[in-house]
């Protein structure tokens, strides 16, 4: 694989932004900001369009739907489906944070920090529900509709069509309780192409509070559960991969983001576990997303001297937000 | 001329009062034991270690750029919201108080922590006691025969008398690590119960003669560490949290702060003046928001189920109650998408003995970036606990030996918003 290479000057949201997505078409990309904000650029020109607004709290997730609406989830519960930039509908999803969102032929899936999985119609009504009693972070449906749900425990739950649980795969490396705390969690959940491997990550903690923690990126076979590859970052500052994305043709792109201002995107080969490019040149990495057409990447992370304690000053003496620097990159 | 303040001997601890008292404790009968219950002062002071944010828990800012993605949810008191991380103290709030104006000086954790706890007085070149030092000092033992100032925390135990600062080590904390009495606290099976007396009997000898030569200060810390071990050891019970209702235990939560809250319930229950506990690992820098929804809750079911056993029991008249850190978080969230250290505008929860339940005093601006009202240091809220405690900071005084010192800060005044 040649490097990718850094296109253009970054695009600069005015706060910062936890998920990125391309539309189906690749005209256009999304951004979930904390602000309550979606904000979306055209591609490739950067030329920013109609926010979207009506959250609450975070943004926390986006997905497109294939015909190119787009469902947004915010920290409060509320799951919106925008059409054409309208409001097409929007629901009370889950008691507080909603963590993720997948989207299957012909369902909606949704998960949250209240530990409910929920599925949903197209049109946002109630399928299924099923009550796990945990923290459950991510979700994402295999090629031929499985979906399964990843929680703060580090445990991956395969769940039938009515979301009853047929079996959990144990990632314990992905949890550890500090003190009181639980860290870590299955942050991110994904499937090769052809649905044999699921692509699990996060971290591998060794505190709580800072997050002193290892990224971890987990290959498991789906058949049996067994693990493939994993890779695993060389130090404990590295912090924790936010975000994982598959090509077309099962190479993996990944960011993490670290202690303090640690930052990489990495792309993989599987089953090669050592990754083929690892970029340090961006603080904090958040959210990575490949656009449709396979040959260019984004990434967001975070500006430079984004941490400190006490009153730091902006230049104009003010006390500052920080963003998340959107950048392009070009890959062969 | 009569000195019109306490002298330090009025306060002294000394082995046979403590040990008098414990007597007392022990012989009273019921009446007179309620008696001296109501009475009683005492304080439970709550410590979470590294800095809890003031976002996440007492001053929520939903929807505002430095908010976070946690929801404000109402109170028992109409008008107050915290944070949804709280929902078990929000329905405790009507006997609690929040001041949202606290702003003091140190962002880092060495300073903030000894700063904080000592009250920041003027310089003054000694060492301020900690405030669990200063209340054995101001309120005494009382009448359990327990140590007066107790702290429940993780890991390591032991005397720490270095808490006492110019009062000497005896009024320093006995600290039960893991909320565990301290090691070797039984008398070993092989040694006959006359056996231990002549061992005892043989080291206050030696412990005497010692002391001839020495700073009395220092040998009485001595004893005094002696003597609590001996009131401990006929109380071990305390520390078997399995004699205690499964409910009172699911109610606290199985968890280190969860535990150490039910013991120092009992530890109130049974008379203790100062009770500290300590949960560490609050220093969010880094995934604090899915740091504090793990840590708050934790914080929340056993303080709220501490709130209410203290009402239920009628202690709420006798026992101040103090939940806090040595700072709070910043508004600005790092790329780590953590809070850093933020001296500059946070809060404290206070409640029980001498506070006005169900009101907040001070407030931040609309961002949670400063105090929007007077600013509040830690000396101002020294100056409302004595208050609230019946402890006149304008009338009482230390005394280093022959140095008339302030009890707090002498610029600062309570908060009179939250005195009862």
């Amino acid at each position: 694989m040649k490097p990718p290479k850094e296109r253009g000057k970054p695009i600069v949201p005015p706060c910062q932004v936890i998920r990125i997505r391309f539309s189906p078409d690749g005209k256009e990309l999304a951004a979930a900001c904390v602000d309550g904000v979606v904000r979306r650029w055209s591609v490739p020109d950067a030329k920013p369009l109609t926010e979207l607004k009506g959250h609450d709290g975070w943004v926390t997730t986006l997905s497109y739907s294939p015909n190119g609406d787009l469902l947004s989830a915010d920290s409060w519960g509320k799951l919106v489906r925008w059409s054409n930039e309208k409001v097409r509908w929007s629901i009370a999803a889950h008691d507080g944070w909603l963590r993720a969102v997948a989207i299957a032929k012909d369902r909606i899936a949704t998960c949250g920090r209240d530990g409910y999985v929920r599925e949903w119609t197209a049109d946002g009504k109630k399928l299924h529900e099923a009550q796990f009693g945990v923290d459950l972070y991510s979700l994402v449906y295999s090629p031929d509709g499985v979906l399964i749900v990843g929680d703060l425990f580090g445990q991956i739950r395969v769940l039938d069509s009515h979301l009853k649980m047929l079996r959990k795969l144990e990632q314990k490396e992905f949890h550890l309780l500090d003190r009181i705390q639980d860290v870590g969690g299955v942050r991110c959940l994904a499937f090769s192409p052809d649905g044999k491997t699921i692509y699990a990550a996060g971290c591998q903690p060794k505190t709580g509070g800072f997050v002193q923690a290892f990224p971890l990126l987990v290959a498991l076979d789906f058949a049996t559960g067994k693990t493939l590859w994993s890779w695993k970052g060389a130090n404990d500052n590295e912090g924790i991969v936010h975000d994982l994305r598959v090509f077309a043709d099962g190479r993996l792109a990944a960011v993490t983001s670290g202690q303090p201002g640690q930052g990489k995107f990495l792309l993989f080969e599987p089953p090669t576990a050592t990754p083929a490019f690892v970029s340090t040149k961006m603080p904090n990495c958040h959210s990575v997303d490949i656009h449709p057409d396979g040959k260019q990447i984004a990434t967001s992370a975070t500006n430079a001297n984004s941490s400190g304690n006490g009153r730091v000053k902006g230049k104009a003496g003010e006390y500052p937000e920080n963003s998340s620097p959107i950048q392009y990159w070009d890959i062969e | 001329m009569i000195n019109p303040f306490c002298t330090p001997a009025d306060h002294r601890l000394n082995r046979r009062a403590f040990l008098g008292a414990a007597a007392l404790g022990g012989l009273a009968t019921p009446a007179f034991a309620e008696a001296l219950r109501k009475e009683r002062r005492q304080v439970l002071f709550v410590w979470l270690d590294g800095g809890i944010s003031q976002l996440e828990s007492w001053d929520p800012k939903p929807n505002t750029i430095f908010g976070g993605p946690f929801r404000a949810i109402p109170t028992s008191v109409p008008g107050i919201h915290i944070s949804e991380l709280l929902p078990e103290t929000a329905k405790q709030m009507h006997r609690l108080a929040l001041v949202r104006s606290v702003c003091t000086q140190d962002n880092s954790h060495s300073a903030g922590v000894d700063r904080i706890q000592r009250g920041d007085p003027k310089n003054r070149g000694v060492v301020y006691p900690y405030l669990g030092s200063a209340m054995a000092r101001w309120l005494g033992p009382g009448t359990s025969g327990l140590p007066p100032y107790i702290w429940v925390k993780p890991m390591n135990g032991g005397f720490i008398y270095k808490d006492a600062g110019f009062l000497g080590p005896k009024y320093g904390a006995l600290a039960l690590g893991d909320g565990k009495p301290p090691e070797n606290l039984l008398r070993p099976a092989e040694i006959s119960e006359v056996d231990d007396a002549e061992r005892n009997e043989l080291r206050e000898l030696a412990d005497k003669r010692y002391a001839e030569k020495r700073k009395a200060d220092t040998t009485d810390a001595n004893s005094y560490a002696f003597a609590m071990a001996a009131q401990l050891q006929k109380r071990v019970e305390l520390f078997d949290l399995s004699k205690l209702p499964e409910k009172d235990r699911d109610r606290y939560g199985s968890h280190d702060l969860g535990r150490h809250l039910l013991l120092a319930r009992r530890l109130l229950e049974e008379g203790v003046t100062f009770v500290k506990v300590t949960s560490y690992g609050w220093d969010t820098h880094g995934d604090n928001f899915n740091g504090h929804a793990s840590l708050v809750p934790k914080f929340d079911k056993p303080f709220a189920a501490m709130i209410q056993d203290l009402a239920d029991r009628g202690m709420l008249d006798n026992v101040l109650v103090i939940a806090m850190s040595e700072f709070g978080r910043t508004p600005r969230i790092n790329g780590h998408l953590g809070r850093d250290h933020w001296p500059e505008a946070w809060s404290v929860c206070m409640g029980g003995r001498g506070i006005k339940p169900g009101v907040v005093a001070g407030k931040t601006n609309e961002k949670g970036t400063d105090v929007a009202t007077e600013p509040h240091d830690i000396g101002h809220l020294f100056h409302t606990w004595f208050r609230a405690l019946g402890v006149d900071p304008e009338k009482q005084k230390y005394y280093n030996a022959t140095q008339p010192l302030p009890i707090a800060h002498e610029e600062m005044h309570p908060v009179k918003e939250v005195l009862a």
